[in-house]
């Protein structure tokens, strides 16, 4: 079985490194990406299984990344992390095809089991 | 010498005024440019404190969950107290960001249906191992005429979680803190009117309004003990106000205190405060 892969869009290396130890300790295998281009770049060079994506980026919203993506005929998996506990941004993130919407700091074990769980559901 | 012409006099004196008025506009512009100033420098150091705070505290739960080895009792304990200090110092940085949209006019009520009975229970859960560790017991009841509520309930449980932090904080180990919940009417218009109790120090009356002030501290050693940023009555002040309510105090020193606030059941938005 292929080693599951994870996306993970931060501009703070503090965020990335922190999830990355997370992911990896779990059995991912982890990319990273700090603006809306490299991530854009990166998921179309190698497709995730799902993509953690925070909405605050230097070039763009997050939400640019997704739309990047679906012009170019992808379909991306997407748990939104930010730092916003919003409820609308969290309904403009669930609108556009987001599959969770969590907020910083989320639990390790949360963030962990809704990236399970939507693994589980791929088909 | 010649007498002074009454009339030159009048008109000195109103271009002295007029030109005293002009100066206080000028220094009301500027402090209000300061004042906004303030608030945006608070939005954005307290958004950039999330970061490194999300980073310690992501850090010491991969830690505990023994992702990377298991721990000693001694290394869960000093990283159970990392994570714990991260999580305070996030409450408070979200706190003084909070105050920030407050102060510049930004929060938006986000309505929706819920029972006040939900919500209690979700606040006891984030309370348990306090109440416990300090044996304090915590009761919530919902009286049950009390109908279901549209709010934003996110806020909701903002301003009764500060009540109840206070009341717990200022409660000493085996006393008793509260939420009584049950309805009211104000000019025909239903309302939730909320109680948080304690059984704690209690406050004196002529501290009943300097509380609710912004950085504010009635007894800075008490205050030292709990987490205080100064602004969480001032907040939750303002959330209750939004909603179209009030919060105030009935306490007396040595005799614990009782918050109240009330809101309207149904909430449409900012509206003229109620009383019950």
């Amino acid at each position: 079985m292929a080693q599951r892969h994870l996306l993970i869009v931060d501009d703070s290396p503090l965020v990335t490194d922190a999830l990355r130890v997370l992911c990896e300790a779990s059995g991912y295998r982890v990319s990273v990406a700090a603006t809306a281009a490299d991530a854009v770049t990166r998921y179309v060079a190698d497709p995730p299984s799902v993509m953690v994506l925070d909405l605050t980026l230097p070039d763009g919203s997050g939400l640019s990344v997704l739309d990047q993506l679906v012009e170019r005929h992808h379909t991306p998996r997407t748990v939104v992390l930010t730092g916003h506990d919003d409820p609308a941004i969290r309904e403009r993130c669930l609108a556009r095809g987001c599959l969770a919407v969590l907020v910083k700091p989320v639990p390790v074990r949360e963030l962990l089991a809704q990236v399970q769980s939507i693994e589980t559901a791929l088909p | 010498m010649h007498a002074t012409d009454p009339a030159s006099g009048f008109d000195l004196r109103v271009a002295a005024l007029e030109a005293q008025l002009l100066d206080a506009q000028r220094d009301l512009a500027e402090l209000r440019s300061r004042d906004a100033l303030k608030t945006q420098f608070l939005s954005n150091i307290s958004h950039d404190l999330r970061t490194p705070l999300t980073a310690i505290i992501t850090h010491g739960e991969i830690l505990r969950e023994g992702m990377l080895g298991e721990l000693s009792d001694k290394q869960l304990d000093s990283v159970n107290g990392i994570i714990a200090g991260g999580r305070q110092l996030l409450e408070m940085v979200s706190e003084i960001l909070t105050y920030a949209k407050a102060a510049a006019d930004r929060l938006r009520l986000s309505a929706a249906e819920f029972r006040m009975h939900d919500v209690l229970h979700e606040v006891r859960a984030i309370n348990e191992s306090v109440t416990s560790k300090r044996a304090i017991t915590f009761d919530t009841m919902v009286e049950p005429e009390v109908p279901s509520t549209f709010a934003d309930r996110e806020k909701i449980i903002h301003v009764i979680n500060n009540l109840v932090g206070n009341a717990i904080d200022f409660t000493p180990i085996g006393g008793r803190v509260w939420v009584h919940v049950r309805q009211c009417e104000d000019r025909g218009r239903d309302c939730t009117i909320v109680e948080v109790g304690d059984t704690g120090i209690g406050i004196a009356p002529e501290h009943f309004e300097l509380i609710f002030q912004e950085f504010s501290q009635v007894d800075s050693s008490a205050s030292r003990q709990h987490h205080g940023t100064g602004l969480g009555l001032t907040i939750a002040r303002r959330l209750v106000e939004l909603h179209g309510g009030r919060l105030w105090v009935e306490s007396e020193i040595g005799a614990g205190s009782r918050f109240f606030f009330t809101i309207p059941t149904r909430v449409d938005g900012p509206a003229t405060p109620a009383h019950c």
